[in-house]
């Protein structure tokens, strides 16, 4: 346990080196399920190609909805996508850029799937084994002899040591060493083209499009966080309120005890009972409220927190919200705030 | 586990243990690649060649591009190339410099995998199995030239029933692995020892350039970690401000229904004044928001930033770019701040 933290902390210590570490992790856990599947190919003529073709094209499809699913800012990207402007605009460059830095660790799972099956070579045995050049690779005087549907038959069978039974016309051997390096081929071709293309897009960045990059990279960021704070601010404000809520429950009921005690002698007890003083705690509790009390409020603070995002743009007095148009009482200093800054400089 | 975290903390410590790790990291992937990975040679005439020299050379160029993918410095290098020269001019050397530094560990993970495909011998046996000169194996006396090309392909291929226990075969494949070693070796000895002068001998030209280089390559590369950690926590201040703000404006706007409604007569208790937001700051957090506080604010200062990087003078006078510089609070120190981070 120790030891995965602290690989745990090494990881999380920059950010470059825990998106390196999320891409390894889950690159290694694709080469573990590759090696754990039992490929099975049916040596039949028509089913290899499909069967093949399914196992090289549907886990990566599958580890790729995977990949974005088990990121948490897909959800972050849709709300963002599909919410009103309200008071504050939407920045296409910014949607992007989570779009791409997500997809981008998505997929790699699916690319070490596709480059290990194709370094392994029984795919592409399967599926191609029917398409061996048999005149070239073996006896090739006797192939002409052979109608198609016999000759598919036979070489259907190539990947199934048990079953095969066209020694005579192509050493079985000869098959599988031929079709598994084309296979390790084209795999090789394949990693490398990807590692390529990553690196051009990586390095050749910069080059182009930094500012944008720099505002798209902080404007994400800042979205994520604000997500998370407004969450973790709803909490308190919950916690708050049940608190209050539970306490006032718990003092009308000692209120109607007492009430219900006293019925006989004092009836004027309410008097003195009424405004029970609340234990100091409370008032802490209450303020952590910010006057927002009841259920309707907190809906209409949360449908409005949807709707219509404050604008981004801090120290100015805020117009209504419910756009009622009462302006309430006199604006407070709205460069108070920004005056103490520069003070500072 | 005290010694992983010595040893975690020693990669940690700065930016080039880092590189060094990643390195380090790399080197052993590829040894476990090796060893994994199933050779398969065709045993083909004209597909020999091109599947051993294929193997030797591609995996390594793939490996190249992965360790300087997997290095950040080299995006850093092509951010310090690339930038508009504005208040801080450019050197060449720090960035031939970085340059430098970037290939070297780039370049061990491609060197690990050719030793040990040369070390091991069967790419080189694939490759030049049919290269092999015929006269000098008695065997191949009484075959034909074709019959002799044919053999020489399915050399690498032991069980191949044409050549299975064959003394030709094995005398073939002895003669070529011994080759392959001895090239292996000798490139890791030559490697060794250019390595060794290169290292013994910087010392004695330009040492003091190569100080001043290193310095600030190093410079550049905090520099960039420590303005993305600013603009994190400045996010993180700005947007707890906005939500604050969210909150007290929800608030006043009910106390301003409320004073509306009932004019007439008093409320029961006073409209408690909403905080300002001064009371929901701490210090810390005002010195984060630094006045940028709006969209634009951040906008402006962002493409600042890379137009028109500060120059390298804290006691200049304070410019637009030079004052954030040189009132940078003291809050971190250079190297230990790396912490806190959330990803996206």
């Amino acid at each position: 346990m120790d030891k995965f933290r602290m690989i745990f902390q090494f990881l999380q210590s920059n950010q470059e080196s825990f998106m390196n570490g999320i891409c390894g992790i889950m690159a290694l856990a694709s080469a573990q399920m590759y090696s754990a599947f039992d490929f099975n190919c049916p040596c039949l003529p028509g089913y290899n190609a499909a069967y093949s073709a399914g196992i090289l094209l549907a886990p990566p499809l599958v580890l790729f909805l995977l990949g974005l699913v088990m990121n948490n800012n897909v959800s972050m990207l849709a709300e963002e996508w599909k919410r009103p402007p309200g008071r504050r605009a939407k920045d296409p460059a910014v949607l992007r850029y989570m779009f791409c830095s997500m997809a981008q660790r998505a997929l790699i799972a699916p690319v070490v799937w596709v480059a290990v099956t194709l370094l392994d070579g029984k795919c592409f045995l399967c599926a191609f084994c029917t398409a061996v050049p048999v005149t070239a690779l073996g006896n090739g005087s006797l192939a002409p002899g052979l109608p198609a549907p016999e000759l598919a038959r036979l070489l259907a069978r190539v990947p199934c040591p048990e079953i095969y039974d066209g020694d005579w016309l192509l050493a079985r051997e000869v098959a599988v060493r031929y079709l598994r390096c084309i296979s390790q081929a084209l795999g090789w071709s394949f990693v490398l083209l990807t590692t390529l293309l990553a690196f051009v897009v990586r390095s050749v960045r910069p080059c182009f499009t930094q500012v944008a990059f720099l505002k798209s990279k902080y404007w994400s960021h800042y979205i994520d966080i604000e997500r998370k704070l407004f969450d973790e601010t709803c909490t308190e404000h919950a916690k708050a309120f049940a608190k209050v809520c539970i306490q006032q429950f718990f003092e009308a009921m000692n209120h109607d005890l007492e009430l219900g005690h006293t019925h006989g002698t004092l009836a004027t007890a309410p008097a003195s009972t009424a405004a029970p003083t609340p234990p100091d705690g409370a008032e802490e509790e209450r303020e952590k409220l910010r006057g927002i009390t009841d259920q309707g409020t907190m809906n209409r603070l949360l449908t409005s927190w949807h709707k219509c995002k404050p604008p981004l743009q801090l120290g100015r007095e805020e117009p209504p919200l419910m756009g009622n148009g009462w302006a309430g009482g006199g604006p407070r200093p709205p460069r108070k705030e920004v005056a103490t800054y520069f003070s500072k400089v | 586990m005290d010694k992983f975290r010595m040893l975690f903390q020693h990669f940690q410590s700065s930016s080039e243990s880092v590189m060094n790790g990643i390195c380090l990291l790399l080197a052993v992937v590829t040894v476990k690649l090796y060893s994994s990975f199933d050779f398969n040679c065709p045993c083909l005439a004209r597909y020999n060649a091109l599947y051993g020299l294929g193997l030797l050379l591609a995996p390594p160029l793939a490996l190249f591009l992965c360790g300087l993918l997997a290095n950040r410095q080299s995006v850093v290098m092509v951010e310090e190339w690339r930038r508009p020269a504005g208040h801080r001019r450019k050197d060449p050397g720090i960035i031939r410099y970085m340059c430098s530094s970037v290939l070297q560990r780039a370049l061990a993970a491609p060197l690990v995998w050719i030793l040990l495909a040369l070390l091991d011998g069967k790419c080189f046996v694939c490759a030049f199995s049919n290269s092999v000169d015929p006269e000098k194996f008695l065997d191949f006396a009484n075959m034909t030239p074709s019959q002799v090309q044919f053999f020489l392909a399915k050399v690498p291929c032991k069980e191949d029933e044409l050549v299975r226990n064959s003394p030709a075969r094995k005398a073939v494949s002895r003669y070529l692995r011994c080759l392959s070693q001895a090239i292996g070796w000798s490139v890791t000895l030559l490697l060794i020892i250019a390595a060794f002068l290169a290292r013994c001998l910087r010392p004695c030209f330009d040492q003091t350039g190569f100080l001043q280089r290193r310095y600030w390559s190093n410079y550049v590369d905090l520099e960039q970690k420590l303005f993305d950690e600013t603009c994190c926590e400045h996010a993180r201040d700005f947007a707890h401000r906005c939500v604050l703000h969210f909150f007290a404006s929800m608030q006043s706007e009910l106390q301003a229904r409320g004073l509306h409604r009932d004019n007439a007569c008093r409320s029961p208790e006073p409209p408690a004044v909403p905080e300002p937001p001064e009371v929901l700051d701490s210090g810390s957090g005002k010195a984060h928001l630094r006045a940028i506080s709006s969209r634009e604010q951040v906008d402006h200062l962002l493409s600042t930033w890379y137009s028109r990087k500060p120059p390298l003078d804290l006691a200049a006078s304070p410019g637009l770019c030079g004052g954030g510089l040189s009132h940078r609070a003291p809050t971190f120190a250079l190297g230990t701040r790396l912490s806190q981070h959330t990803d996206v």
